[in-house]
């Protein structure tokens, strides 16, 4: 028989597993939507022309991104609090999610401004360099993660990072807004007054990634509870054998 | 009261050791020099658009032996197995973080202010009494460089990859007070009048309050047990 925790956390797997097989029908559903209102629904944009539609996925990842990061910092606290490991599974699954979100950001940014900027990178634009800031402090916090042996310190550690993380952010924000106003840039936000059905195809993307992010944490976090259980497996096979 | 003199009595420990060994201190400084020289090298000294880089370099400068002296103000610790022996005293993690943050803290504020010298000679800038714009800036930044620091290079002290850790950690957190602590000290040297200066300083004084205050609230999740 598994320890009391393994068996546990075995249980705790098998009903994440479920709930997200319950996401996976509406998220196949939205996702197909959300890629037929950004290339059909909408109309072409008259200045940036068809690129413009990549923006639906690059605000979707974003708001999601910055949903994840979010959670990363509320369980850290959480987890200093009540010490409990769910809050560090929760932490880390959201902060892999928001890397990886964050990274189809960086990426579907520079394809979409080179087009309509004139340039890959807009360097001045508090925007673009938050976004890689956050992208440096959570790869940062994974690679911390990597390193620090398996126990509750590497917990707590972990924990405090996220929390520093996130309380950094708006001093970025800042301090690359104040920079900005010094350096002059010729790039200007756009407006965002949408056409209704762009409106409706942004909602249907922001919706779409939501369910992706949360589909995706439960099943981080239902794979490290079974990698606990395996494991215990294997080193009772090796007692054994 | 009390428990001032006692972050007295941690830092003055760091300070003495590190008086009488110098060991991190002479190494830290050549390695600073090194910096500066290397940059001398890089660029064309003369060009205007070196003048127009030099805050930059200085910062550079100053941020990587600052590294080097955070990561080791743990390590001898370790090493000697003095730091069982601070857990276990009667005092309080806060106290001992305080202290080492104090430690580190005059530790850099001397070493960089040894090397703004050196940035001032060898990049031919006048001697006016504006500089002193470029100490306080320094003062303040180095002060939220060694509270960060300090927390963090307590979190890695214990793993073997500590020398990479510790900057990758670091940096990224660190950007709002190097763009902050560059910017001004742009504003000192290439500009007539300073009209974003004093934002700057503020800037640098909200990161000082916001992650001191930060790093002691959680040190005791960091130190201990």
């Amino acid at each position: 028989m598994l320890s009391e925790t393994n068996l546990q956390n075995a249980r705790t797997a098998t009903s994440y597993l479920k709930a997200v097989r319950w996401l996976l029908a509406p998220l196949y559903v939205l996702m197909t939507l959300a890629l037929y209102a950004a290339f059909l629904h909408t109309p072409t944009e008259r200045i940036m022309g068809e690129v413009q539609r990549i923006f639906y996925f690059h605000v979707g990842a974003a708001w999601n991104a910055f949903l994840a990061f979010f959670v990363v910092f509320l369980a850290s606290v959480f987890y200093l609090i009540k010490r409990h490991p769910f809050w560090d599974q929760l932490a880390v699954a959201s902060a892999e999610v928001g890397v990886l979100f964050t990274t189809i950001v960086l990426v579907t940014g520079p394809i979409w401004a080179k087009p309509a900027w004139g340039t890959w990178w807009p360097s001045g634009d508090p925007r673009v360099m938050t976004t890689l800031v956050l992208w440096l402090i959570y790869v940062a916090y994974l690679i911390l993660r990597t390193s620090l042996p398996e126990n509750d310190k590497k917990y707590r550690f972990c924990a405090v990072f996220g929390i520093i993380g996130f309380i950094d952010v708006p001093i970025v924000w800042m301090s690359i807004r104040w920079w900005r106003t010094i350096h002059p840039v010729v790039i200007t936000s756009s407006g965002a007054n949408l056409e209704p059905s762009m409106k409706q195809a942004l909602w249907v993307a922001v919706v779409a990634f939501t369910i992706c992010y949360l589909t995706l944490t439960l099943l981080r976090i239902s794979m490290r509870l079974q990698e606990r259980v395996l494991d215990e497996l294997s080193q009772r096979a090796e007692i054994t054998s | 009261m009390e428990s001032i003199k006692l972050i007295w009595v941690l830092a003055e420990k760091d300070l003495r050791i590190e008086f009488r060994t110098r060991q991190a201190f002479l190494s830290t400084l050549f390695f600073a020099l090194l910096v500066l020289i290397v940059f001398q090298f890089a660029f064309d000294p003369g060009s205007p658009a070196t003048q127009q880089a030099a805050p930059g370099i200085l910062w550079v400068a100053l941020l990587f032996p600052g590294i080097i002296q955070l990561n080791r103000s743990f390590q001898s610790e370790m090493e000697e197995g003095t730091l069982y022996g601070i857990i276990l005293s009667p005092i309080s993690h806060g106290t001992f973080f305080l202290g080492k943050f104090l430690a580190n803290w005059s530790f850099l504020i001397a070493i960089d202010l040894l090397i703004l010298v050196l940035f001032i000679v060898s990049f031919n800038f006048p001697l006016k009494l504006t500089l002193l714009w470029i100490v306080l800036l320094i003062f303040l930044a180095s002060a939220g460089f060694a509270a960060v620091g300090t927390l963090f290079a307590a979190m890695v002290s214990s793993v073997a990859t500590r020398e990479v850790l510790l900057p990758i950690l670091l940096f990224p957190i660190l950007i709002p007070l190097i763009l902050a602590a560059v910017n001004g000290t742009q504003e000192v040297l290439l500009r007539e009048e300073f009209r974003f200066l004093s934002q700057w300083i503020k800037m640098l004084a909200a990161f000082d309050v916001i992650f001191l205050a930060a790093s002691f609230l959680v040190i005791d999740h960091v130190v201990g047990d």
